[in-house]
Parts: C-alpha cells; structure tokens; sequence
C-alpha cells in the first residue's frame, strides 16, 4: 500500500469483478472432497462453500490437507473423492478465472519485477494493452511502483508476497486462492497486505486464504478450523468465539508460577475451565464471569496471593483452538525433565549485552542495543527479517564478534566458544537440522552422544523427549516423515538434552500451525520455569505475548523494551473498533485514509481499527466524516492494543519522525 | 498458442542470460571442452621413444637407423650399457634395435641379414603400430637402397581419398562437435525444466493452464537459440584453430546443426521432466550423454566394432549420425547425396524426444507421489 499522505484520497478504487456486494453466489463449492496419498489419507471429507466477494480462511495444523485442497481447487491434483466446483466449473476448467498464491514463492528471482508480471501475464494471454494498464495500477497499488526493475530475489519478503499477489491478480481472477500468503512477511507489510485484501473483497473477488495466524483468521469474513482432514469448526470469528460459551479473564500477578498451579488444580471445579500462563500474564477460562472472579479472588485471598489485576474479557480464537486441542485430547502433558531440577536460581544476569554494535563494512546491522536476560526468564528478540536479529544472537553467543560493546554470557565474559561453556547452553535455530533418515530416536541418541550426556541419562532423557512430544511409542519413525510443527518439538528436545542453563531460540515457530506452537510454548515454559534463560527472536508478534520481557529491534536499534504489558501500555493514543454495514467497510476505510495516515485504518473483516491520538476531538471527526458520507456507526468501542499494534505504531511513528527506515528497501 | 510459447521463450532467454551458471555452461565449457578433447586426443602415435644399439657402424646401418628417424614417429632414446632391453624395462624406451655386427657384408654379399627388434607389448594397440611401423621402414629402406627387385608382379598403389595428408584433426574436430553440441544444449535445458519442479514454480505454470505442448515448446525453442548461438562459436572457433574449413555444400550440415540440437535440447527437456531435482537432472543427462555421444557414436571406436547388443544401443544414438553429417561437410564434402539419410535419421529421433518429454508432462497436473 502506498503511504498515502493527508492530502491524498487513498488508492484509486478499482474494479475488479462484476459482483460488488458480498453474500451472492457462491463461488467455490467443496463437497465430501477426500484425498489420498497411498494409504495415507490427506483430506477426508471437506465441505464448505464460499460466496462472492467473501474472504474466507482455512486455519488448520501443518500436514492438516490444506495445501492438498488448495492444489485441488486449482486443478493441480485430482480428487480421490468428493466435487469441487469452481465458478459453477470443474477446477480445471476454472483455472483461467483463478489466480493462485502457492505456499513457497512462486516468483523467479532471476527476473526483475516487471518481467515476472509479464512472464505471468503471457502465460495467461493477456492483452498486451490490457497488461500495460493492470500493470499500471497494480504495483502502485502494492507499494511497488518504484521497483519495477528491481530482482524479484532481492525483494524483501514482504515484497516478495505482494508483487506474487499482483501474479495472481494480473488475469482478473474472480476467485483467489492463498496459501499461507504471509508466512515469513515483516508485520508491516503483513498489514499492508491485508489491507489491499480487504480491498480486492470489496470490489468483489473472492479470497480463499489459509493462514497459521490467528490475528489474520481474525481478518476473514468466516473461518473453518481444519484438523486432520477434517473441518472441526466453522462460521465467523466472533460467532466461534462465543460458541464457547466461556469468559476470559485476564490476571497479572507477582508469582504466576505458584498461581498457575493453584488455579491447575481448580480446574476440577466446574466454573474455571483452561489456564495458561502468557508471558507477564494469566488467562483464565471461566464459564460464568462473576462466580468466576469471585473464585479466583478467594482463591488467591486465601493463599495470601497478591492479586495485581484482573479484566474480564472475551475468549480469543486461541482460547477455540485450544479447547478444540482438549476435546481431540492430543495434548501431552508437562513431565519433570530426568536429570535437570539441581539447578538453583542463580543472581545476576544469564545474558548480557551492553550497547552492543556490529558493522558490515560501511552498513550498521546493530547499533547500541542493551539487553538483560535473567535466569528463568523468557526473553523475546522481535523485529522485522534484517532489523538484526540474527547478527545479534550470534553475537550473543559469540559466533560473531562485536565492533563495539560487551556481552556476557552465563557469567563469562571471554572466551564465549569455550568447550565448557558451549556445554551449558542450547542453541536451536529455524534451520535446525534433524536427519530426515534417521530415526527420531536415532536423532536424539546422535546428539546425546555430542553433548556427551551420562550414559544412565540418555534413554531417560531421549524418553522424556517423545512423551512430552507426544510420540511415546513412535521413536523407531523416520523422522522425515514428522509433520512441521512435531519436528520443530523434537528439534526443540535435542537442543535441551543436555539441560542447558541458557537457551537460545532462533525463529523456532516460523511456519508452525496455532495448536503446535501452543504445545511448544508449554515446553519453552517448562524449562524456563525450572531457572533456564530464554531468550527468542520471532516475527510472530501474537507469539511475543508469551514473553515475559521483549525488545523491538527496527534497523538494528531497540526501540522499545519491556514486559508485554508495558509495551502496550506505553503507546500513545488509543486503539477503536468501528463497526459499519457491511459492503460500505471499504468505503468507510478510505474515507477515513484520506484524513489519517493509511496505517493508522485497517479493515478487520466488517470492522475498521482506528488508531487515534487524540481520542475524543479525533472520534468527533470520525462521526463528522462518516455521517456526511452517509455510512452509519452500528458499533464503536475502544479495545486494548495488540503487540502488533504496537510494533507497526512505533516503527510507523519512527518513520513519519523520519528517524529510521520504516521497512526494509 | 502463440502467445504462450513466445512468453515462456522469452522468459527463459532472460533467465538464462541472468544465470552465470547457465552463461557458462553455454559458451565457456563447450568451448573448453572443444580445447580438450581437440587437442588431448590423438589416434597415431608420434615420438615413441626407442633405442638403437648398432654393433656394425657402417654406411648401411647409418642409413638404416636414419631412415628410422626421419619421419617424427619415432625417437631416439639415450642409454647407456650394453644392453638395449633395459631401456625398456625401465620404460624409457618402447623398443629396442639391435643391428648385427655382419649386417653390411651380408646385405652387400645378397644374402639376407635379420635385425632384432623387440617392441614392449604392455599396450598391445600401440605394440601393433611399432611392428607395422617397423615393416614399412624396413621397405622402404630396401626399395631405397635398391636392394630389392622393383619388377613384383603386384603392387598395391594405395592413395588417401578425403584427407591425403592424414591430417588427424579433421578426423577428431567434427566429431568433438557432436560431442559438446549434444551434452551442454541437453544440460541446459534439462536444468531450466527441473530447476521449476525443485523451486515449486511450476505449480503456478501449472495453475496457469498452458499446455504441456506449449511449455515445451517454449522453453525448447529457447534453448535451440541458444544452442545455435553455441553451435556458432564452436564451430567458427574450432573451424579457426584446427584449420578446418567445409569440404563441400555446408547446407546439410546447417539443417542437421539444427535438427541434432533440437533432439539434444528434447532430450534434456524429457531428462528434466523426469528427475525430481536439479542434481539427479545433471548426472543423468551429463552420463548418458558422455557414454553415448562419446563412446557409442563412433567419435573415437570405430561403430563396426561394438558388439552385438549395444550396437543396438549405438544405432538409435542420434551423434552416431550427426557425428557423419559433420565429417561429411568438413572432409568429405559429399553433400546431400551422402547423409540424407542421416540427417532423417536426426529428425525422427528430435520428434521422438520431444513426443517423450511431452507424455512425461502428462496432464500438467501434480502426480499421486507428490505434494501434500
């Protein structure tokens, strides 16, 4: 999206398909689909219809058949079972009305941007005049105007996904279909092309779009939760949300650990029903509100807890998942780790780093970042792809030598690649490799052999890693055979077998679906828990809430730090949710862009996020500006500030101030 | 139809032209190759040393060994001792001369005289050329010391039609063309069709509905430009470095070029289509290449002598017949009439390919074994 200044009115509107409102025809229709590979069965059974115009999300686990049905409905691959029609059209005969985003990028880096426009464009036969002009408004459109001569490989991830979306686009499809479309975008370019999403719906395209992100899910007119070939859920986000039946409250106290067991133990009774520890907070399910705060108020009261806050609120899409993960029962449970728990709290810093810099030549990847990771702290390292996560880790743990600053690691402050020392910390990048022939035992019993673990502890601790993998009994598997989301658990097991005082996570989730990544977190929380220091880099921004203190990384420089609470709480303005009639979302959308900056207005299914400095004199204008276009307000309320929220805040605010270079080239 | 085939051509010329690995693999190592297989290979044999061990020393015996030495085929080696045979058990010296004490005065008295040559037969080919090498010389020497009678009832006049001064690089050069003109257009393109199966791109081919006619076609042409391009500087370069030119109507040759390309190119196309990756790609077009186009073409062994069942192999090897087209039109400058044949030959096996690589696409759809 372009940055659209004040005096502007926003992107042109565009025209794509003929149906303009939403809830019509339908679109896609999906019966009874199934699909096998040998006797292993991907789909099994998969019903759903979309109608024009509607954004429609399938979120489900990796290995879940979502890209199995992707590849059906784009005519890639035969049904063993089941109809597909597509505008009213077997898939095949549909596939020139389609456009397609497949899940890895499907550009060639090779070609500059243009070329791969054209590339596409001539496949498709489109009109050369007719390609000029798409071409014309497209990559404005998509922020990528000025690169039209640029590499497609040396486009930023970001770019990368909407010059592959302008791909799609450049044959006027009237049905879209996107893979896990923002896997690995930088959260800016993530809501920008979000944004230019719910615009393409507005002008009447229909968008099937498969995501791991729930803040995205958040995004889709209606959902389906996929699990194991199946559809376990389906309808809008909100109607999933209170299908639960169930409220949310929100604590924040001194001793989460000791709480979290107390409430644990609750959950026997009938009004508290899940707790989770998130980073610097606890949520709670409760089935009656009132009773349930009363409860958890006694409770804390009577085991002289000191109970710093609580906010009832409603259940999130994660509170759905995880219920629908209890009813499936697939969740392993904690398990003390064989060996470790000797450890004390130590004092002092785990990790340190004291204005810490690095140069590449003449370009500055980290400049005077100061961080502190105790002992049982989870620390989150955020920041876009190329803000200098990863040059910062390795510093860290002295893979790389700083140009400046100092860095102490679990005590030591020399001699960082010391035998002794490298065996006291764990390192598990996004890359982490197991062997994919060997065994998942054979895997673990290969590094115990490296972290030279006691030979009476390493079966104990192999066992300990397939039981809280969930994979009891399945240790003699090729480990190739292991869905993304176990791999990166047992990835994550070999990188602890040796009991490490410091851990550090590069990435460990990119790519892993919302039920693994919760599985994991458990684990992360287990060891950190035990007096482990963690310390994680991500660009999932809803996984930061897990932290409990983070750091922003933008161009190399931390610009914000704290517990995730304060973070939110630090940003200036408030944040509103507007609810219009829906089909005038769009409109109300870029009126609102021609008066505030465009990341300030983003479209959440039939709702607009407004972020507002200055909330009353500002709301006035809102009313003012919407009544006079005739678009009624049925809803407005202010919600708290996602991390997200605040990460794009802050980098957007940092590149109006013209401080720093908001998103990479 | 058009339309398609143009886009996907003219993508593919782009991308090879970013591609240092491809640039190279066009132009650099044919031409290397042209370098080393034009200079490194040479079927007669020169210079091999021996020793002479002359017990008579007189005018005849000088005249004899000189006579040995005056075409460069042979080279005398030093050694010292009496006893010539060590020289080649120490492998200085591949043969050892020994001319008798008598060998004048018998020759001058009319009797006959026997001069021992002992030739290593380690290398029984080589062992061969020293003995028949040998025989000549001794002939020679007695024709030209008139020690023999020039009146025999038969004598064979042989003359060398094509390559009278048994210039070897006319032999071997066009033969090398056959050679780097099928491996690196079929590597080529089998790396530009696998390369879309390894990086996923080819299911936004796919999605898009061209053909596999049409995906073919496109990407084939591209790398018969290329090819050309290829066949150009190959063929003009070596033409100037081995000091060869055409022998005759070069029209034969120019529709082979092509027609051999085109089968080259249909054949990586078919390879690429087949492997899953880019390295399965490569080896298995760069080996079946260099064992057909090199050992069963008839570039260096001779066709008639491979046995029986790969000689069936050998007869649908596409260089056997491009490798007679391309030494018909810089030796033996024939022309139509003597490799029409083949250059048919050539044009079915092109067809062929390309019908293979097509069926290997099939519906342009993902296969049961692939994809999740």
């Amino acid at each position: 999206m372009p940055k659209s200044s004040p005096a502007e009115s926003g992107p042109e509107p565009v025209a794509w398909g003929g149906a303009v409102a939403r809830g019509g025809a339908v679109v896609l229709q999906v019966q009874g689909l199934r699909r096998s590979y040998g006797a292993l069965e991907a789909v099994r059974g998969l019903d759903f219809q979309v109608e024009a115009g509607e954004i429609f999300g399938l979120i489900g686990a990796d290995g879940a058949g979502k890209t199995s049905s992707f590849h059906i409905l784009a005519g890639l691959l035969n049904p063993t079972a089941g109809t597909v029609r597509v505008l009213g059209l077997p898939p095949r005969q549909a596939r020139s009305r389609v456009g397609y985003l497949t899940q890895t990028f499907s550009l060639y880096p090779d070609l500059s941007v243009v070329e791969n426009l054209r590339y596409v464009a001539g496949l498709r036969q489109v009109a050369s005049g007719d390609f000029q002009e798409r071409r014309q408004r497209l990559l404005p459109l998509m922020g990528l105007g000025p690169f039209g001569d640029r590499l497609a490989g040396q486009l930023s991830g970001g770019m990368k996904q909407k010059l592959a979306l302008c791909c799609a686009l450049i044959d006027r499809p009237e049905l879209l279909l996107l893979d896990e479309p923002t896997t690995g975008v930088d959260p800016v370019s993530r809501r920008e092309f979000w944004d230019v999403l719910a615009q393409l719906a507005s002008e009447g395209v229909t968008i099937l779009v498969a995501t791991p992100y729930l803040d995205e899910a958040e995004r889709c007119h209606r959902i389906a939760l996929i699990h194991e070939g199946r559809i376990r859920r389906r309808g809008t986000p909100l109607a999933l949300k209170q299908s639960l039946d169930l409220t949310r409250l929100e604590l924040r106290c001194r001793e989460r650990i000791r709480a979290e067991a107390l409430l644990e133990q609750a959950t026997a009774r009938d009004t508290i029903v899940d707790v989770q520890t998130f980073g610097d907070r606890l949520d709670v399910l409760v089935s009656d509100a009132e009773r349930g705060a009363q409860e958890v108020r006694e409770l804390f009261e009577r085991q002289d807890l000191a109970l710093q806050d609580l906010q009832v609120t409603t259940p999130t899409l994660e509170n759905v998942f995880v219920t629908l993960l209890r009813q499936e029962g697939g969740q392993p449970l904690p398990l003390p780790f064989p060996g470790g728990g000797e450890r004390q709290r130590r004092d002092g810093p785990a990790i340190a780093a004291r204005s810490l810099s690095r140069n590449f030549g003449s370009f500055q990847a980290v400049r005077q970042v100061d961080l502190e990771v105790r002992y049982g702290e989870i620390f989150g390292l955020l920041g876009a792809n190329g803000a200098g996560k990863t040059t910062t880790i390795k510093m860290l743990c002295g893979l790389l030598e700083p140009s400046a600053g100092q860095v102490s690691l679990a005590g030591e402050t020399s001699r960082l690649r010391s035998r002794e020392l490298l065996g006291r910390i764990g390192y598990m990048s996004q890359k982490f490799t197991l062997y994919d022939d060997l065994s998942i035992r054979q895997n673990l019993a290969f590094y115990a052999g490296v972290y030279e673990i006691p030979r009476a502890l390493r079966r104990q601790r192999i066992d300990w890693v397939l039981a809280s993998c969930g994979l009891e009994g399945q240790g003699d598997m090729a480990t190739g055979q292991l869905p993304g989301g176990w791999k990166q658990r047992v990835a994550f097991g070999a990188a602890v077998l040796h009991d490490p005082e410091v851990l550090f996570l590069d990435e460990p989730t990119s790519g892993v679906d919302p039920m693994a990544r919760r599985q994991f977190w458990r684990l992360i929380n287990d060891f950190a828990r035990a007096g482990t220091a963690i310390l994680v880099t991500t660009h999932y921004l809803e996984e930061a809430e897990q932290c409990n203190r983070l750091c922003f990384l933008v161009a190399g420089q931390s610009v914000i730090e704290g517990t995730p609470t304060e973070v939110k709480g630090a940003q200036p303005g408030r944040l509103y949710e507007l609810l219009v009639p829906p089909g005038s979302t769009q409109r109300a959308a870029d009126l609102l862009r021609g008066r505030w900056p465009s990341w300030r207005v983003s479209i959440f299914a039939d709702r607009l996020h407004l972020v507002m400095e200055d909330g009353d004199r500002e709301l006035g204008e809102v009313r003012q500006r919407l009544a006079v276009a005739g678009i009624p307000i049925q809803a407005l309320r202010a919600i708290p500030f996602s991390l997200e929220d605040a990460f794009i805040g802050t980098v957007q605010r940092a590149a109006e101030a013209g401080a720093v270079a908001a998103t990479s080239p | 139809m058009r339309s398609r085939v143009r886009a996907q051509c003219s993508k593919e010329l782009l991308q090879f032209r970013r591609d240092r690995l491809t640039l190279g693999l066009a132009f650099l190592l044919p031409l290397l190759s042209l370098l080393i297989l034009g200079f490194a290979i040479r079927l007669e044999t020169k210079h091999i040393p021996i020793v002479v061990q002359d017990l008579d020393r007189s005018h005849l015996s000088y005249a004899f060994t000189d006579r040995l030495f005056a075409t460069d085929q042979f080279h005398p080696s030093r050694w010292r001792g009496t006893d010539p045979v060590a020289a080649i058990d120490r492998g200085s010296a591949r043969a050892a001369v020994i001319i008798p004490p008598d060998f004048s005065r018998r020759l001058k008295a009319g009797k006959p005289s026997s001069v021992q040559v002992l030739v290593d037969g380690t290398d029984a080919n080589n062992a061969r050329v020293i003995r028949n090498s040998f025989q000549a010389t001794t002939e020679f020497f007695l024709r030209d010391q008139d020690l023999i009678d020039a009146t025999q009832p038969v004598r064979a006049r042989i003359r060398l039609w094509f390559n009278p001064g048994r210039k070897e690089s006319l032999y071997i050069v066009p033969g090398v063309y056959a050679v780097v003109l099928w491996i690196f257009p079929s590597l080529l393109a089998a790396i530009a069709m696998v390369r879309e199966k390894e990086k996923q791109t080819i299911l936004q081919v796919y999605a898009s509905g061209i053909g596999p006619g049409e995906l073919l076609l496109g990407k084939g042409l591209a790398y018969l430009l290329v090819g050309g391009a290829m066949a150009l500087v190959v063929m003009g370069l070596g033409s100037l470095i081995f000091g060869v030119g055409f022998a005759g109507d070069p029209t034969p040759l120019l529709v082979g070029t092509t027609l051999y390309l085109a089968s080259a190119v249909s054949f990586g196309l078919l390879l690429g289509a087949r492997s899953a990756t880019q390295n399965a790609a490569v080896q298995g077009v760069s080996l079946i290449g260099f064992l057909t186009a090199l050992l069963l073409s008839g570039f260096i062994y001779p066709v008639s002598n491979i046995p029986f069942p790969l000689s069936l192999v050998s007869a649908i090897v596409p260089a056997r017949y491009f490798i007679l087209i391309s030494r018909d039109a810089y030796v033996r400058g024939t022309g139509w009439p003597g490799v029409a044949f083949d250059v048919l030959v050539v044009l079915v096996g092109a067809v062929v390919l390309f019908v293979a690589a097509r069926r290997s696409l099939g519906a342009m759809q993902l296969d049961a074994g692939a994809g999740r």
